[in-house]
């Protein structure tokens, strides 16, 4: 299957690694009647009841032996047409509707929708409220990849095991996290914190003392668990050279962040586009080569650390001013996009790029309502990598596997 | 094997038992302390001459967007205290089961009529137990403790004019006039 | 009265005393998972949480028995008894204190390992029979992680015996009197034997890290997956039974058994029997689980020929040659 119009030429001044780009290609659709037709292999579900397919995922797999010879991952089981709803709903009451797309870091889905709103009316938020967002973006962020590596080494290690301890140990720390959200919005989760034109609210008197102090101890905690897993003879054995992702494969697939910075891609929104107040930082942005699980792992510790730097950047100077330039809406109609406009925006999550395209109504008048809302979830690439990755790979691998890609349910089917 | 790393975990995982254990074991003597944000369930709110604030305009009505506040407004009647003709509501009815706790309905109150709580609503037996009625709604006023949010709280908070510069004074504008006369 | 009434009292009492002990390893794991996770752990269930397992074994009884349709009824309901009845019989020959051991018999270890292979089998007939596919996979793994650590730890079991000179379990013990373990001297083999042989048990009893077959986060149960009610109480039961012996019998080849400061006894026996039990979750509860190749690549590449050397260097020791 090759295609003559990949994507690559926009990434030819990133000069991909030559050695893993030459991967063999798992053939995906591969017919089980010409691999084996004597029929003996052992077709089994993976899910969607399954402790750690990381929501409902059901993934069908065709295994010989203990090694997976064809995986096809069926979504759908989450699907609860948000993007139908959103039609029918003003700007303002989308954003606490897409706040459960992706409901581990759910700021960060507000402030798609919202970025897109303002793209299209032409408004910029003041400046206050783009740090605001930022701060924030940053610690969902944080509290993303905190989720992501606890609940990884839970499946590696055991629901009554190892992998508990340390998710019990990255979840208290995402307890301070959410505590500081609670401060700053009144919700530990789905926040609606951002509308059009700016955020909703602004920071409290202590709240920048209660960030730092949570930042302290979030450091400290993370060489603690660089302590814990990333030596360790038994997650290093489970970890490196498992799920090797091809970086061209990645880009081909559309897969975006922290998955595709492991296999040595060295793209991030942050910097290359920056969107928020990512324009006044200087964003360092962490790759690793081998494009293995344990490169992913890595990858995420390293956003950890650079979230922390970023949040303590911003929290030493935060401009005064107002924290939205639109006015407070009373009316659910109030606020209104010119007609006939379609754009699509993107922000860099802790899974990949986020996406919104945007369509209103055709005609003459400003509409309340969106005629389509097109929600382009990171992780919904990141899922449709599985049939070229598993092939190959024991069923343990497997879970490493869907488990490092980091993907959320609620973003995928949405 | 490199057996150091294993047990460089190993004390790690040790040494949590001697730190102080951050859940709080049931029943808890103490009380959670939430932020003066924190948003729960709804009241409904009497001034201080004890008239009811809701006026019935349904705006939170038309915002929410779980649609589950329904409100049937009567005309507009002669206050009692005040002697003016204001409108009032005689049913409104929010549905707790569907509610997504957005805080939309508060934002959008130009009276300060329907503010969140900090305390949680008990939980009940049945699905009827969690809609709230007037009476509940009123009632829960007495529980005190009232989160932040309002509907004048978030005017202020969200004024694109909050905390710029001064506008400037008579002079200098007539000044800038003149300057843009030449160009 | 008769030996075979001694015996028989003995047995039934130890097999009381231990099965009560493994009860309450069931309150003393998920305190001390609670404690390593930095919260409490039970607190409910009588003061400290103490009833836990009684609450836990009530719970177990009053479910519903489901059995699968199209399930093997005979493996079915055979598997879990089984496990109980071949980890109790382990107890057989082994000496709690000079005068308190079921069965003295001459080749003791030799049955230990034997009962230890029965083992394998309900373990096989629970996937089998449950007509899972995760199951059956549960099953399979168990099967070839099973019967390859035996070799190791037949081997490294060899150590004691080769330096006591005599497969008898009392007299393993003997020959470690007077502060002579075989944990600690001869330094070299000694050492290595028992940790050996303590991962072997591990992986034995299906301890983490060698849990793969009962993998939680892959195969839901694994091979448990569809027993409910007492019968998954008795596999639960079983493990920690297994466990906690395989800790008895450590301490008797590798620890000098009774042996300890002050008047020997039952007392010492116990206490090094529980500090083993209590490493054991330890490791349990800081340590991710390998991956089936690569546990069965441990065995045979580094466990098997170190378990040869071992057995070499121990016979070398003791024909005085070195």
């Amino acid at each position: 299957m090759t295609t003559t119009n990949t994507t690559n030429d926009q990434f030819k001044h990133l000069n991909l690694p030559p050695a893993i780009t030459d991967l063999p290609r798992n053939n995906p659709h591969i017919s089980i009647d010409d691999y084996d037709p004597e029929g003996d292999l052992l077709v089994m579900n993976l899910g969607p009841q399954h402790p750690s397919t990381h929501g409902v995922l059901r993934v069908k797999l065709w295994m010989d032996g203990e090694v997976c010879v064809k995986a096809v991952p069926y979504i759908g089981y989450l699907h609860r047409g948000v993007e139908k709803l959103c039609e029918h709903r003003t700007y303002v009451q989308i954003t606490p509707l897409v706040d459960k797309n992706d409901y581990v870091c759910p700021m960060t889905n507000e402030l798609a929708v919202n970025i897109a709103f303002e793209n299209a009316l032409g408004v910029t938020p003041p400046p206050r409220a783009q740090v605001i967002r930022t701060i924030v973006a940053e610690m969902q962020r944080m509290s993303s990849h905190l989720l992501a590596v606890g609940t990884w080494a839970l499946d590696l290690g055991g629901a009554l095991g190892g992998g508990a301890t340390a998710f019990m140990h990255t979840f208290r720390e995402r307890e301070m996290l959410l505590d500081c959200f609670e401060e700053l919005t009144g919700a530990r989760f789905h926040y609606n914190h951002h509308t059009v034109g700016g955020v909703r609210h602004d920071i409290p008197e202590s709240w920048s003392t209660h960030v730092l102090k949570a930042l302290d101890i979030i450091e400290a905690k993370i060489d603690s668990y660089e302590g814990y897993l990333t030596e360790n003879q038994v997650f290093k054995a489970r970890s490196v050279g498992v799920g090797i992702l091809d970086p061209k494969l990645g880009l081909e697939l559309g897969i975006s962040g922290p998955n595709i910075r492991a296999s040595g891609v060295d793209w991030d929104l942050r910097r290359d586009a920056p969107f928020a107040a990512y324009d006044l930082v200087d964003v360092k942005v962490a790759t690793a080569q081998a494009g293995d699980c344990y490169a992913r792992y890595q990858v995420r510790i390293a956003e950890m650390r650079e979230s922390v730097r970023l949040v303590r950047f911003f929290m030493k100077n935060i401009p005064t001013g107002p924290i939205c330039a639109l006015k407070q809406v009373k009316l659910a109609t109030a606020v209104k996009i010119p007609a006939n406009f379609s754009g699509y925006t993107c922000i860099e999550t802790a899974r990949g790029e986020l996406g919104t395209w945007l369509v209103t109504p055709p005609g003459k008048k400003k509409s309340a309502m969106p005629y389509r809302l097109k929600i382009r979830p990171p992780s919904l690439h990141a899922v449709s990598a599985l049939p070229w990755v598993c092939p190959g790979n024991n069923l343990s691998d497997i879970i490493a596997i869907l488990g490092s890609m980091d993907p959320i349910m609620g973003e995928v089917d949405r | 094997m490199a057996l150091f790393p294993t047990l460089e975990a190993m004390t790690i995982a040790i040494k949590t038992i001697f730190t102080r254990q951050t859940t709080e074991v049931l029943p808890w003597k103490g009380q959670r302390t939430r932020s003066p944000r924190y948003r729960s369930t709804f009241a409904l709110l009497h001034d201080e001459h004890g008239e009811e604030l809701c006026i019935g305009c349904k705006m939170c009505e038309k915002i929410c967007p779980s649609d589950i506040i329904k409100l049937v407004p009567t005309g507009r009647q002669e206050s009692p205290v005040t002697g003016k003709k204001r409108g009032y509501c005689s049913d409104f009815t929010l549905d707790l089961n569907a509610c997504i706790f957005c805080e939309l309905c508060v934002q959008v109150c130009p009276e300060d009529a329907i503010r969140m709580l900090r305390t949680r609503q008990s939980p009940g037996y049945s699905r009827e137990d969690l809609v709230l009625t007037m009476d509940r709604l009123y009632d829960n006023e007495s529980l005190g403790l009232l989160s932040w949010g309002s509907g004048t709280n978030f005017m202020d908070a969200q004024d694109p004019k909050r905390g710029l510069v001064e506008p400037e004074p008579e002079e200098s504008k007539v000044e800038k006039s003149s300057k843009d006369v030449t160009t | 009265m008769s030996p075979l009434m001694t015996s028989l009292i003995i047995g039934i009492c130890i097999a009381t005393v231990i099965l009560t002990i493994t009860a309450w390893s069931i309150w003393y794991e998920r305190k001390f998972a609670g404690r390593i996770q930095n919260r409490p752990g039970p607190t409910e269930v009588g003061s400290f949480g103490l009833l836990q397992p009684l609450a836990d074994v009530l719970k177990l009884m009053q479910k519903e028995d489901v059995i699968p349709r199209d399930a093997d009824r005979a493996l079915f309901n055979l598997a879990p008894p089984l496990t109980i009845v071949a980890a109790l019989g382990l107890l057989a020959v082994v000496p709690f204190s000079p005068e308190i051991v079921v069965s003295d018999l001459d080749v003791g270890l030799l049955f230990i390992l034997a009962i230890g292979s029965v083992m394998v089998l309900p373990v096989w007939m629970a996937g089998w029979a449950s007509n899972n596919k995760y199951a059956m996979l549960g099953a399979m793994r168990a099967i070839s992680q099973s019967i390859s650590y035996e070799v190791p730890l037949l081997m490294s079991a060899m150590v004691p015996v080769i330096l006591a000179g005599s497969y008898n379990m009392g007299d393993i013990v003997e020959a470690q009197s007077g502060w002579q373990w075989f944990a600690f001297w001869p330094v070299g083999p000694g050492a290595i034997a028992f940790v050996l042989f303590f991962l072997c048990s591990l992986a034995e009893a299906n301890r983490i890290p060698f849990d793969i077959p009962e993998a939680e986060s892959e195969l839901v149960a694994g091979v448990t997956t569809e027993y409910c009610g007492m019968k998954f109480g008795m596999f639960y039961l079983a493990e920690y039974l297994h466990t906690l012996i395989s800790s008895a019998i450590a301490s008797v080849l590798f620890l000098g058994g009774w042996e300890g400061p002050g008047p020997d006894g039952l007392h010492w026996m116990m206490v090094k029997t529980l500090l083993l039990f209590a490493l054991i979750f330890w490791v349990r509860w800081t340590i991710l689980r390998y991956r089936q190749d690569q546990l069965i690549k441990v065995c045979w590449v580094y466990f098997l020929p170190l378990s040869l050397v071992l057995v070499a260097v121990s016979a070398v020791w003791k024909a005085g040659l070195i």
